[in-house]
């Protein structure tokens, strides 16, 4: 074999071992193991961004030790790999959903209250939910809503309405921003909306009333641009969107972003009339946790109003903090859309995890939607 | 002295053969072994056997999920699809990678190993930013996107939007297997002596004859695992598809990757991987079979 010809045949080697390689979710670091129980270390897993870095640096000042972060970036991506074998973290932060769910599973602590006396700093209409009845593993930490987004010139423009769904799933809407909208490619919360819109709980599984979400998703969908986790944040930052069905926080970036930039609009945010979603995320302590001291120490420091404030003034998160309220900026705390006044409140439902056979139809369901 | 050398030949093939054994074999049996169970409640698996003491846990093995993939077309109707695309890619990318490969072969040297390294360099950066570089340049507001529509619209045709739309996803995927198509053909077309082509010449054959006679059945191996590397990886492939794909694009990759991502549907998933396999071992089974035809018939004429 000559060296050239050496060369181009390890080459295709090479390019084959890149296909097989493909990033993937999955690639992630799965295990963490504690191997010096010596060392003070507190292992948190968490969203992406959910903490910030000056927290951080504090606590670890506080608790003289280290926090080490893993993080992921859906409940059923955390599940999935605790599922798959992923042990030694002391701190979760899921979703209700989720907490339900790792309850169930056996797979968390019940708290010990006495050791959190800033506990009551929560604001009780955040506690006692569906998922965890009495708080007793659970201790809300920051909360989402999923809701719509807008480029203000542009609906301004075209007299569009801002306090409705029907902006997303009527075709006497949808016909003036065709191809400018998209909705998250997540069968829970898009479902959840339509059913929603429709008149149903969030958690409806009646299967006659999904039917009756699919068609209306369906009929929908040819205005859609796409389904989109991640990129319609940008997108809508610089002008391509104009209508977004998103999660707070993303649009808060956006929002902030296009001011940044000095666009020539404003991103606005909006909970519809017909209600919307509310993810509410809480710390739990997982059983398999090795150091509970330093797991309190840390819930009891973020319970603390100015800790918890300061993932707000990063990310633009709800707070269920009633201390760190008067630490939050200005312009984030006036907004109706990360904090609900109490009318808008009793219209956000929390999604429960569904069992698996309607998980299962739910994702034959999806498929034919992406499909037709 | 037989005997060492076949201890030194099994030493250095054992590692390798370890290598599958563990890493190719193993999972293998674990995907279609979890095809058979029932999905936990929350994700995973059910248990094989119940647990003490509760009665009426589903556990064991089961042709469940095989009975929900062929209870009606819709998957068949996916896997269809993702097929078209990935036939489409391959296509299109032979296309493209022919003449150009067959430019490298025929240059000089130093300009040869130039243009091999230029086919080669996108690699030196993720496979993931390069697509979302493409989200970039397809964007509604770039370059591109400005001047096409501008041009567009002087010929009096409405704008429109590249990203998010079938042929987005068909070119990420022709960009993305572009090389894996070049090299092989390159290595191929490298060999052929030019001899041959002077002969045929001075015999008066014209260019696209020698081409047909000569050049195009001296290939066919390289153009056949041109192939064989581009549909399979485009027929697996799901990135592509999430980040520049519409509402409708969602292939086979997709599909297994939701099963166990957001359905939390173990031995759905399986069953998907599964059918996706033998799909691709039919597929390429089929293919060698006519190719090796074509050979026989080939050295008779």
């Amino acid at each position: 074999m000559n060296p050239r010809r050496f060369i181009s045949a390890i080459a295709v080697i090479f390019l084959q071992s890149l296909v097989l390689s493909f990033p993937s979710q999955a690639d992630q670091k799965i295990n963490t193991t504690v191997v010096a129980k010596e060392k003070n270390v507190l292992y948190l897993f968490n969203w992406n961004n959910y903490i910030s870095a000056d927290t951080v640096e504090r606590f670890e000042q506080y608790c003289n030790c280290e926090l080490s972060q893993d993080y992921y970036s859906d409940n059923e991506e955390m599940l999935a790999k605790l599922v798959a074998g992923a042990t030694g973290y002391d701190i979760i932060v899921p979703t209700g959903n989720a907490v339900e769910t790792l309850i169930r599973q056996g797979a968390l602590k019940p708290l010990d209250k006495k050791l959190l006396p800033s506990f009551k700093n929560i604001d009780p209409r955040y506690l006692n939910s569906s998922f965890d009845p009495g708080n007793k593993y659970s201790i809300p930490y920051a909360y989402t809503l999923t809701l719509l987004g807008f480029n203000q010139k542009i609906i301004q423009e075209l007299n569009l309405p801002t306090d409705t769904w029907a902006i997303i799933f009527e075709p006497q809407y949808l016909e003036k921003i065709k191809g400018r909208v998209t909705v998250l490619d997540s069968q829970r919360e898009l479902m959840a909306i339509a059913l929603r819109y429709l008149g149903y709980p969030v958690n409806d599984t009646d299967e006659k009333h999904w039917k009756k979400a699919q068609e209306l998703i369906a009929r929908a969908k040819p205005y859609w641009a796409a389904f989109s986790n991640a990129s319609y944040v940008k997108e809508l930052a610089v002008g391509n969107l104009w209508v977004v069905h998103g999660y707070s926080n993303d649009i808060f970036q956006a929002a902030l972003d296009a001011k940044n930039t000095g666009r020539k609009f404003n991103i606005i945010y909006r909970i519809p009339k017909e209600g919307a979603v509310l993810s509410l995320d809480s710390i739990v302590l997982h059983k398999d946790g090795s150091r509970p001291d330093l797991a309190y120490q840390f819930i009891e420091f973020m319970l603390d109003g100015k800790n918890s404030a300061e993932l707000t003034n990063l990310i633009g998160s709800g707070n269920p903090n009633t201390h760190a309220i008067q630490s939050i900026r200005k312009d984030i705390i006036e907004n109706k859309a990360i904090f609900p006044d109490q009318e808008s409140f009793t219209r956000l439902e929390m999604l429960r995890d569904f069992n698996r056979n309607q998980r299962r139809l739910l994702g034959r369901i999806w498929t034919e939607i992406k499909l037709r | 002295m037989i005997k060492e050398k076949n201890i030194v030949r099994w030493l250095l093939s054992g590692v390798p053969l370890l290598f599958l054994l563990l890493f190719f074999i193993a999972p293998s049996l674990i995907i279609v072994f979890t095809s058979f169970r029932f999905p936990g409640e929350f994700g995973g698996l059910a248990p094989l056997i119940a647990p003490m003491g509760t009665v009426d846990v589903e556990h064991g093995l089961t042709l469940e999920a095989y009975q929900f993939f062929f209870s009606d077309t819709l998957y068949v109707r996916v896997f269809i699809k993702s097929l078209q695309v990935a036939v489409v890619t391959t296509l299109i990318c032979l296309i493209m990678s022919y003449p150009l490969a067959l430019l490298i072969a025929r240059s000089k040297e130093r300009l040869r190993n130039i243009m091999l390294l230029l086919v080669v360099l996108p690699f030196a950066s993720n496979f993931l930013i390069r697509i979302y570089a493409w989200v970039i340049i397809l964007d509604p507001e770039s370059v591109l996107s400005y001047f096409i529509n501008l041009i567009l619209n002087l010929v009096g045709i409405s704008p429109v939007i590249f990203l998010f739309s079938p042929f987005a996803v068909l070119l990420g995927m022709v960009y993305v297997h572009l090389p894996f198509m070049i090299l092989p053909l390159y290595i191929n077309l490298e060999k052929h002596d030019p001899i041959l082509l002077d002969a045929a010449q001075d015999l008066g054959a014209s260019h696209w004859k020698c081409f047909w006679y000569i050049t195009w059945p001296l290939s066919i191996s390289g153009v056949s695992s041109g192939i064989v590397l581009v549909f399979i990886s485009a027929l697996g492939m799901f990135a592509v598809p999430d980040i520049l794909g519409g509402t409708g694009d969602i292939l086979i990759g997709n599909l297994i990757k939701d099963q166990f991502i957001s359905t939390r549907d173990w031995p759905f998933g399986a069953v998907l991987s599964i059918m996706l396999a033998l799909t691709i071992l039919l597929i390429i089974g089929l293919g060698a079979y006519f190719l090796r035809r074509l050979r026989k018939r080939n050295y008779a004429t």
